[in-house]
């Protein structure tokens, strides 16, 4: 039922620290509908499984959390990018496009054969 | 890092679950709505909208599950909880918890202990460098296997070996520290400079001896810490000062670390067994009587560190090739007279040497111990089973809402850790309070017990043990239960009169099996209790009661001849036979119970031939025979006639008379002191009985004082007849004489130590000392054993009966008799435990040859001894098993069957 966890958690994780970069301080909602809007519709199904993928980065100290109001003056918790977060994602994001660069290389010319 | 980081965040999750849960309800309620507002602005019926922003979140208990998991670590979480669980059901059965604690406690307790000191004896090494490659040498002949050095050996030794890269001398020497008008008699030792280097021991501040004070007439000296503590108050300024020991200055080179010990304990059960160690050392530096004694003084023990890369079987046959050297260089007439071809040089692990005699009781009680832990564990899994049995139906239940087989296992090992680790907790508790009552009820030749501790080897062991057993029995009945059928479970339930066949003969077979062990042990407890009574019974030969000893040794500079010595000792044999309550005094070189070196001497056959047999010397001045209570069987006494200018004789004992001159009167018969033909032959004047004291042999030969040559008297190497032992018979309390005697002895000579001072009957309760201490740890042993048994077969029983309890009511309500039933469970019982003691009567018939070496006058299949121990295990069990009986007898038939 699951996608395996390993490439989603990872996926998802950067999904978040992304948003937030690109979003400021954002709720698990807001969080959830933005990448929903940005990826189609790999999260539609299952907002669920953002919250504990947030908990573990609030664990490993990429991010923050505070609760405040909402723009519909709503009580939420906001998430916020750390600085060590902000290091990750660049990291993360550099690793990734080796990596889908590699893949990419190989896909190509199995394609083109 | 990050990981870290998270991972002790999930351990602090572990903790305020209801703030979180609260907090993370909060946090989903708030994204439900503002998932619901999104939905109803863009169109949705408010439960439309409320069912979407649901399906979309994936469920909310769903979302929350996955989120603590996150949030904790499951698998600790429900370690916790079974470990919750496991106290529980622990405290639920208080009875059932503390019989299998107390069970580990005392298995694993016990065990450590023992461990312990055997630990420290006879497997920790040495504390000196490399223990491994020393080494010690002893030189054997006919008659006296591992015999110390002489000095001229050990020179030629020293000189042609190739195998060592030292070699190094000692002797063991008692001194007087007379400095400060306090004179003090202390342990010391005799050491070549060679042996600190050898042992890799730094003094702790000045120096060791050079080699060239290694020759005689150089007094220099090293302080034990303790007695630089104790006589010089830590001053550093002792180094180089000048310190009065047997009346001549030496000076003070150096001063050894805290805790050096050496020589290790020289093993002899005896007065002067060196329960103290050194705490002097002076330079061997052989005399020149030494260096030329060739075939006398073998006094000296050696000690060498082998060559890298060297063997000692390589040194071994190196030493066989160099005796042939030896013997090569003994004048003739030497090996004549010692009735020697040849001596046989041979080497031996130094660490072995000290573990040596008390390897044997130690070996035999770590078996002791081994099989006190077995019946610990076979206890503990018996109980365990009988209690598995009665939680089939609470595990079937469990398994059929869905605990998967892993589950199961892992909740009953989770308990059985738990027994484990409180058992092994408290039995590390009593290990400590055991091992320091087994060090004060040891004797004082067990070598280094100052510096027992328990270690993390110990503890390794410990641990190791608690798991093991922990498994042992956590795990069998684990498997066997959860692989039960519910079905089967729920028919036993039904008709329980037939539950687990197959589960009551596996325990039934453990009992067996505890009972066999318990008998074993029982048994080696009985037969060292027998011998130790035996040895208590004996009749020693002479009359230890009210007998005052001390050792009265004369220092050669304040005592150079002979005359003075003998004045001296003639003195006190008069004015202590004045004090009021004395009856008789003697002095000897030689008390009863004490090990002294055997000599050489020859026998003339009636047939005129000559034998050489090595026989226990003792001279005596005064009444020695009447002081010590030994008792003249023919003949005559020795007298103030028998001088050294009258006839020389002998008074012999009763075996010696028989094996020379058996149907003959030995009285007349000649012996010679000394295989020297200078030497005169003594004649026979009087036959006395043996003295029975283990320490030496009975062939004993007695002289008189009064015809030792004067100068052997005087001379100063050996030193035996400069320090006589004296003996004084009360007839009031010894020990209330013994201010008075001392006082005599200081108004003929103040500076004069006086050292141990002792009753003969505390001489004779330290010389049993040892069987004591091993007698009491088997008895200890066997005590817990028969404990253990009981409790086994009684859990056993109460749970067959608990088990059959409807069977019983069925009985009962059919017309059986209170005694049928009674006769029942006790049958069953008396099944098991006669099982186990049949077996173990076999096994321990095989078995008790292990004790053949510690046993005294007691046969290792004693049938007393058997028998008593079947009785009294039979009995015992049988005990055991009439509470269970009577409460089997005692079952009401509604409320049985009414039970299930």
């Amino acid at each position: 039922m699951d996608p395996k966890p390993d490439v989603w958690q990872g996926t998802l994780a950067l999904m978040v620290l992304k948003t937030l970069e690109a979003m400021g301080p954002l709720h698990g909602y807001g969080i959830a509908r933005r990448i929903e809007q940005t990826s189609g519709d790999v999260l539609s199904v299952n907002y669920g499984t953002l919250y504990p993928a947030l908990l573990k980065l609030e664990q490993e100290g990429y991010i923050t959390s505070e609760w405040g109001v909402s723009d519909n003056n709503r009580k939420a918790k906001f998430y916020k990018l750390t600085r060590a977060g902000r290091k990750h994602l660049e990291k993360e994001t550099q690793e990734w496009e080796q990596a889908t660069e590699i893949v990419a290389r190989f896909l190509a010319p199995e394609k083109s054969s | 890092m990050s990981s870290l980081r998270a991972l002790g965040l999930r351990f602090t999750g572990l903790f305020y679950k209801e703030r979180k849960d609260g907090e993370l309800a909060a946090e989903l309620e708030s994204h439900l709505q503002m998932h619901i507002a999104d939905n109803v602005r863009a169109g949705m019926s408010p439960a439309e909208a409320r069912r979407d922003a649901l399906i979309k979140l994936g469920g909310l208990d769903q979302t929350k599950e996955r989120y603590r998991a996150r949030r904790g670590i499951p698998f600790l979480e429900s370690l916790l909880q079974d470990i919750r669980f496991g106290l529980r059901m622990l405290r639920k059965s208080p009875g059932f918890t503390a019989v299998v604690v107390l069970t580990l406690a005392l298995g694993i307790g016990a065990t450590t202990a023992i461990f312990t000191v055997v630990n420290t004896v006879l497997i920790r090494p040495l504390p000196f460098k490399q223990p491994s490659s020393l080494v010690m040498l002893w030189e054997n002949f006919p008659y006296c296997t591992k015999c110390p050095f002489s000095a001229p050996d050990f020179t030629f030794l020293q000189r042609s070996q190739n195998s060592f890269e030292s070699m190094g001398i000692f002797q063991n020497r008692e001194l007087d520290v007379s400095d400060n008008g306090r004179p003090e008699r202390v342990m010391a030792a005799r050491v070549s400079a060679s042996i600190f280097p050898i042992l890799g021991i730094e003094p702790l501040f000045g120096r060791t001896f050079t080699s060239e004070e290694d020759t005689s007439g150089n007094n220099v000296v090293l302080l034990s810490y303790r007695l630089w503590q104790r006589r010089y108050a830590m001053d550093k300024g002792i180094i180089g000062r000048s310190i009065e020991i047997d009346r001549q200055p030496y000076i003070v080179v150096g001063v050894m670390p805290l805790g050096f010990t050496f020589p290790i304990a020289p093993v002899v059960t005896g007065l002067f067994s060196s329960s103290h160690p050194a705490e002097l050392w002076i330079p061997m530096a052989f005399t020149r009587t030494e260096l030329e004694g060739w075939g006398s003084m073998y006094n000296s023990d050696v000690i060498a560190r082998l060559e890298p890369r060297t063997t000692i079987a390589q040194a071994d046959s190196e030493a066989e090739l160099l005796s042939n050297g030896l013997s090569a260089l003994y004048p003739p007439a030497v090996l004549k007279a010692l009735d020697v071809a040849r001596i046989k040089l041979a080497v031996y692990p130094y660490q072995r040497e000290v573990a040596g005699p008390v390897r044997e009781p130690l070996l035999v009680l770590m078996a002791a111990v081994g099989l006190v832990l077995l019946i610990s564990c076979t206890n503990v899994a018996t109980l365990l089973l009988s209690r598995a049995a009665a939680r089939q139906r609470e595990l079937a239940v469990r398994s059929a809402l869905g605990a998967t087989r892993a589950r199961v296992v892992r909740q009953l090992l989770t308990e059985g850790l738990l027994l484990a680790a409180v058992g092994g907790t408290i039995g590390l508790m009593l290990a400590r309070w055991g091992m320091r009552s087994l060090l004060s009820l040891a004797p004082p030749d067990i070598p280094l017990p100052q510096q027992v501790s328990i270690d993390v080897a110990v503890v390794a062991f410990v641990g190791g043990i608690s798991i093991l057993t922990a498994l042992l029995f956590g795990l069998a009945p684990a498997l066997q239960l959860s692989g039960l059928a519910l079905q089967q479970v729920v028919e036993d339930g039904a008709r329980s009169v037939t539950s687990g066949r197959a589960k009551q003969r596996l325990r039934g077979v453990l009992v067996t099996i505890e009972f066999a062990m318990a008998l074993v042990l029982l048994v080696g407890a009985g037969l060292l209790i027998r011998s130790f009574a035996k040895l208590l019974q004996a009749n020693l030969g002479f009359r230890p009661d009210h007998v005052l000893t001390l050792s009265l040794p004369l220092p050669y500079n304040a005592y150079p001849k002979a005359a003075l010595i003998r004045s001296l000792y003639q003195q006190l044999l008069e004015q202590i036979a004045a004090l009021p309550g004395v009856a008789a005094v003697g002095f000897s070189n030689d008390l009863p119970l004490e090990n002294r070196d055997s000599e050489g001497f020859q026998i003339e056959r009636s047939d005129s031939g000559t034998i050489n047999r090595s026989l226990d010397a003792t001279w005596v001045l005064g009444n020695y025979f009447e002081a010590t209570g030994i008792s003249l069987l023919q003949g005559r006494w020795f007298t103030a006639e028998d001088r050294a200018d009258s006839q020389s004789v002998a008074i012999i004992s009763q075996t010696l008379a028989q094996r020379f001159w058996p149907n003959e009167d030995a009285v007349g018969k000649r012996i010679r002191w000394g295989t020297s033909p200078k030497l005169p032959w003594r004649t026979v004047v009087g036959v006395v009985n043996d003295v029975n004291d283990r320490a030496s042999g009975r062939a004993r030969v007695y002289m008189p004082y009064l015809q030792v040559p004067d100068g052997a008297v005087q001379e100063n190497v050996v030193g035996e007849w400069r320090s006589m032992n004296l003996a004084v018979r009360t007839r009031t309390d010894p020990e209330t004489l013994g201010p008075a005697v001392v006082r005599k002895i200081h108004s003929l000579d103040p500076d004069l130590a006086v050292a141990h001072i002792r009753t003969m009957t505390q001489v004779l309760s330290s010389s049993v000392a040892a069987p004591r201490f091993n007698t009491v740890l088997v008895g200890i042993f066997g005590g817990v054993a028969l404990f253990l048994a009981v409790i086994g077969v009684y859990g056993v029983l109460s749970y067959m009966v608990t088990e059959q309890t409807h069977e019983i009511g069925i009985r009962i309500a059919l017309g059986a008799e209170h005694a049928e039933i009674l006769g029942l469970v006790l049958r069953q019982g008396a099944k098991l435990a006669g099982a186990g003691v049949a077996i173990g009567l076999f096994a321990a018939l095989g078995l008790t040859r292990l004790l053949r070496g510690l046993l005294y006058g007691v046969s290792v299949t004693d049938p007393l001894t058997f028998a008593g121990v079947a009785v009294l295990l039979m009995s015992v069990a049988m005990l055991a098993c009439y509470i269970p009986a009577r409460r089997a007898a005692r079952v009401d038939p509604m409320v049985a069957l009414r039970y299930e």
